[in-house]
């Protein structure tokens, strides 16, 4: 059990440190979790996102704690939320004091060209995965011969038209899709 | 000026309660009530910080709240600021989990939630979108872009590696051209 603290400890100091832009970005460190240690199932990550959402609090907070509960209990939830902010908390400390030469480096912003993008990339990987596994029935990733779940389509197609359209709302998306689920599986 | 570390704590719980939906609300909740109330720094001391927690590693609420609050009372009022505005999700988060973990085996639930997860979906890619103009607008920025992602859909890469090799990547290019252009 120790070992098992050690570890989700280790890993999620990674995620404080590589995380970039905000709580989405701890998401795809989050997924590459799950493929490696099974600590907790996809669906069970996705509901997750979804909790998370609808939970007052930082997003990346409340991922760290919900996965550490699951994979460890109470006192995980504790060491992941710790683990996520350690560092971070640290860093910004420093940099508080130092923050009039900060603004006059320029390599940070060079390195900030390309982690945008890279973030951006990283985040776009996970949603089309999720997009992948919620619509086709196959559970090995990328993988033929697939069934089309026409159901999670047309569900994916009447929520993200006018979604699309409006200021993002997490609260009503997720609202929306809880009661569109219940109507289109009842049919 | 009260700055007790109670107070501390006190504020910036009423904030993490209020927090809802992502890190980016918590700016105005800072300018209302550590900027306009407790006076315990200026607007354009806020605006720095923010600047400042989106280029730092971690999650940026917390970044920005740990800046307030070490602004307000050092070290340990930086540590006060955190614990406020993390002892409130925890707590809704550890409520939830359990009584979800009870509830989620009936098919009304299981049905909700298979709805949500495509609203999970939904949301991955509005954040996507929010976030594209001010990431990917280059040429560079969309070869990096359209790199990492071929590579990621492909092998399973850690995410840890692509930040690193980007950052490298990225501090190499963008030096060289400066030097070009001076």
């Amino acid at each position: 059990m120790l070992k098992l603290y050690f570890l989700l400890f280790w890993e999620y100091l990674k995620i404080g440190i590589f995380a970039l832009g905000g709580g989405y970005a701890t998401l795809p460190f989050l997924y590459y979790l799950q493929s490696q240690y099974n600590w907790f199932t996809l669906d069970e990550l996705t509901n997750m996102i979804a909790v998370s959402n609808i939970t007052p609090g930082p997003i990346g907070i409340n991922m760290a704690t919900y996965t550490g509960y699951t994979t460890a209990g109470i006192i995980g939830s504790i060491v992941s939320t710790t683990a996520i902010i350690l560092i971070p908390c640290t860093i910004v400390i420093i940099m508080t004091k130092l923050i009039n030469k900060f603004k006059s480096c320029n390599w940070l912003q060079d390195i900030f060209t390309g982690l945008k993008p890279a973030a951006c990339a990283l985040l776009a990987s996970i949603g089309l995965k999720l997009l992948y596994q919620n619509i086709v029935y196959s559970k090995i990733e990328w993988s033929f011969p697939v069934q089309i779940n026409y159901q999670a389509i047309i569900l994916f197609l009447i929520l993200i038209i006018p979604f699309s359209f409006m200021k993002k709302n997490p609260l009503l998306i997720i609202l929306a899709g809880a009661i569109g689920g219940v109507i289109i599986k009842s049919f | 000026m009260n700055n007790s570390f109670f107070e501390i704590f006190k504020i910036f719980f009423i904030i993490g309660i209020q927090l809802l939906g992502g890190g980016y609300v918590i700016v105005p909740l800072l300018k209302k009530y550590i900027v306009d109330e407790k006076k315990w720094m200026s607007e354009e001391e806020l605006v720095d910080y923010y600047a400042m927690s989106q280029c730092l590693p971690g999650i940026i609420a917390c970044n920005i709240a740990t800046a307030s609050g070490y602004r307000a009372k050092g070290v340990l009022g930086a540590i006060t600021a955190i614990l406020g505005i993390i002892v409130p999700p925890f707590l809704c988060i550890l409520f939830l989990a359990k009584i979800l973990t009870h509830i989620v085996d009936y098919p009304l639930i299981k049905n909700a939630f298979w709805g949500i997860r495509i609203s999970v979906v939904i949301l991955i890619l509005l954040t996507i979108k929010e976030i594209w103009a001010k990431s990917v607008n280059s040429i560079f920025s969309y070869i990096l872009f359209f790199i990492i992602l071929i590579c990621l859909l492909i092998l399973p890469v850690s995410p840890t590696v692509i930040i690193i090799l980007s950052a490298i990547t990225s501090l190499t290019y963008c030096q060289i051209r400066r030097k070009n252009n001076a």
